[in-house]
């Protein structure tokens, strides 16, 4: 839907901004409940995610000896940061993307990835031995996803020839939808934003029986509530773009929604299937399976495209 | 700097208080990277003084204090200490109410096992299957409330006898749950010994050969996993086990794979046990009298908990009130062997190692030594007594 809102507005109300961290928290909520209903319990009330952060956000934040006090405040609200730069390039609601500027692509995806290493830098600045080892962790899974997501979203953007967020969302729609053709990327890309989000089965680096909550364990109050929310954010996004690349794009609100909620479906189901990897487990999983695959896939795009325009159409070109 | 950290060795604590664990106890795991080279256990932290406190109760009180040792397996603590004073007073309780202890012991091993399955594998971080697991459980648990009234401290045994009987309708409850729970368990099996990345989680992790579990002395499904053939309701039968025999339920793995399995399996031999027993059940009285005061003398009574072997040492003197009692919980005996499996595994899998011999904390803890700053002196009875009054006046 081509329509253009006014630069503060659509930095702060629509929809960026608060829409944006409003839908974070309606996701949230999405999302635990169906998880909660695929385990046969009740799940929370719609208002939860809401009352957990304003409760958050009023409690206390509790500083520990032994870190560095700028960096502790600050990294919560880099991350954040972040997450609400990267909604202002893709197409979130369906409406066409605030700023829109070739190569968008690459910078959204590496402000996704800030979120975890400010995780990372978060549970390092700490003295605390659960923050170290859930650092190690998250910054371990960082760098086995990372480069299989990558070139899962990389998969439709050759094959259309553009690196423009809203160009790739308006050219899947024209084409064969790229889950079709490209059904390797889409499963990548799927499972390398839960990697990304820590969500079960790749939760190792906040394991809560083995090491309390990872990296935010001496998080309290409004830096926890800030991660929090920026992780919804990133939900938001991740599945935007997913969808956007591989369901055949957004043209209306109606078509992102059910598009998204489709796969926040598959998504709450997976979480629910698996018991948890362990580090290695997930390591080898993206190196040994995930990046040769999605590399295979790669070469068969750009080998498609490259032969002839009708073969290269076949591979979604 | 650098040499500094080489020499400092990391160590990650887990517990006393732990989301994980939902008892109290103390672990230390010291690891290299993600690998643990040395683990300690610190128990105690639930130490309440039963053992002293049943001297200064009579018999029959202490039936109560001792079903309250354990909240999960309430009822073989009452069964073990019961069967031990019947033997004192030289008194045998009617084949219908052994047979009801048999029936309750299983009941209650239905329930300790649906409850670990649950939390295994939550420590594993698969929650569905302990949301499920734990649904199904509830099935047991009703059947344990018709039967006695009570969800957790059924209070079935008195000297001499059950206070329970049941009635043509709970056998039929009994029969309906055992079909449903058998179909549930059916399918949790299939899922431990199926699921891929389940199996990555135990199959091969934390394995204890035959000849360890021996020298650790592990007991019960853990010992049994790793193919120690030691069951006390086999080796001895008690209450109603001679009538309605069971059969040992064994793996040769050893490893946390086969601790599931062993349990699951021991599922299923409960339920045939439990409607051999329905159907089976002799009729007569539920007690017979038994003497006020016990006749002076000792004895050990050892009943199968669903941990393992649960070991009672009961003393008289005579008198309406027991000189000592003592009692060896199966937990305390598998210890060992966690503490030995754990090292040179990663530290994502001690949860599942700790919670692979179902370890109840608070039926454990015995004894508690203070000691003086100086680390020397160690405080005796009536000193710690005086600083009780003082601590409180």
């Amino acid at each position: 839907m081509n329509v253009t809102f006014p630069p503060l507005l659509a930095l702060l109300l629509f929809p960026g901004g608060i829409f944006l961290l409003t839908s974070g928290l309606i996701f949230e909520y999405i999302d635990r409940k169906l998880i909660a209903r695929y385990q046969n319990r009740i799940g929370p009330r719609w208002f939860q995610p809401l009352a957990d952060m304003v409760k958050l956000l009023a409690k206390e934040e509790v500083i520990p000896t032994g870190t560095i006090k700028a960096l502790f405040i600050a990294l919560p609200i880099v991350a954040l940061a972040a997450a609400l730069t990267a909604g202002l390039s893709v197409p979130l609601f369906g409406f066409k993307p605030v700023f829109s500027y070739p190569g968008d692509l690459i910078v959204t995806l590496y402000l996704l990835s800030l979120m975890t290493l400010c995780i990372g830098l978060a549970g390092a600045n700490t003295e605390d031995r659960f923050s170290i080892v859930g650092a190690t962790r998250a910054l371990t899974q960082l760098f086995s996803y990372e480069a299989p997501f990558l070139l899962a979203l990389l998969g439709p953007a050759i094959a259309l020839g553009t690196w423009n967020i809203n160009e790739i969302n308006q050219g899947a729609g024209q084409n064969l939808w790229f889950i079709l053709s490209q059904p390797i990327g889409f499963l990548a890309a799927l499972i390398g934003l839960m990697g990304k989000l820590e969500l079960p089965p790749f939760d190792a680096p906040e394991a809560e029986t083995e090491i309390v909550a990872g990296a935010l364990t001496e998080y309290s109050g409004r830096g926890f509530a800030l991660f929090k929310i920026g992780r919804d954010v990133e939900l938001v996004i991740g599945l935007t773009l997913i969808a956007s690349f591989y369901l055949g794009g957004f043209s209306s609100p109606l078509d992102f929604l059910w598009k998204t909620m489709v796969l926040l479906f598959i998504t709450a189901a997976l979480q629910s299937l698996f018991a948890r990897l362990r580090i290695d487990q997930t390591v080898g999983l993206w190196w040994r399976i995930g990046a040769i695959l999605v590399l295979v896939q790669m070469l068969m795009i750009i080998v498609g495209s490259s032969l002839s325009p009708f073969v290269g159409r076949l591979f979604g070109g | 700097m650098a040499e500094r950290e080489k020499s400092e060795k990391f160590v990650v604590p887990i517990g006393p208080q732990h989301p994980a664990l939902k008892e109290p106890g103390h672990f230390e795991f010291t690891v290299d990277g993600e690998v643990v080279t040395n683990a300690t256990a610190r128990l105690g932290f639930v130490h309440r003084g039963m053992e002293k406190g049943a001297e200064s109760r009579t018999w029959t009180q202490d039936l109560y204090l001792m079903e309250r040792v354990c909240g999960i397996c309430s009822h073989v603590h009452a069964m073990a200490f019961v069967l031990g004073v019947e033997k004192l007073a030289n008194v045998q309780a009617p084949p219908r109410a052994q047979a009801i202890r048999e029936l309750v012991a299983e009941l209650e091993r239905i329930h300790s096992h649906m409850l670990w399955l649950g939390v295994a594998a939550h420590e594993g971080g698969f929650d569905t299957l302990f949301m499920f697991s734990w649904r199904d459980r509830e099935t047991v648990m009703d059947l344990l409330e018709t039967i006695s009234g009570n969800r957790v401290n059924y209070s079935a045994n008195v000297l001499g006898g059950v206070k329970v009987d049941i009635n043509d309708r709970q056998k039929d409850e009994l029969l309906r749950g055992m079909d449903f729970l058998e179909e549930r368990t059916q399918h949790y099996l299939k899922v431990v010994t199926e699921d891929d990345t389940f199996l990555g989680r135990t199959r091969n992790i934390g394995v204890m050969s035959f000849d360890e579990a021996t020298l650790l002395g592990a007991i019960g499904p853990t010992g049994r996993a790793s193919g120690v053939l030691r069951d006390v309701r086999v080796d001895s039968p008690y209450a109603g086990y001679p009538d309605f025999p069971v059969n040992i339920v064994t793996a040769t793995a050893g490893d946390l794979e086969a601790r599931f399995v062993v349990r699951i399996k021991e599922l299923f031999e409960s339920y045939r046990l439990v409607r051999e027993i329905v159907e089976k059940i002799p009729p007569g009285d539920l007690t017979t009298k038994i003497p006020r005061r016990i006749p002076e003398g000792e004895t050990v009574s050892r009943v199968e908990a669903p941990r393992g072997e649960l070991f009672y040492f009961i003393k008289s003197n005579g008198t309406d009130k027991p000189e000592r009692v003592k009692v060896r919980t199966p937990s305390l005996c598998n210890w060992a062997s966690v503490l030995t499996t754990a090292i040179g595994h990663k530290l994502a899998d001690m949860p599942m190692i700790l919670a692979g011999i179902d370890p109840c904390f608070s039926c454990n803890d015995r004894m508690v030594v203070l000691k003086e700053p100086d680390g020397q002196s160690v405080w005796d009875w009536e000193k710690l007594r005086q600083y009780g009054i003082e601590y409180y006046k």
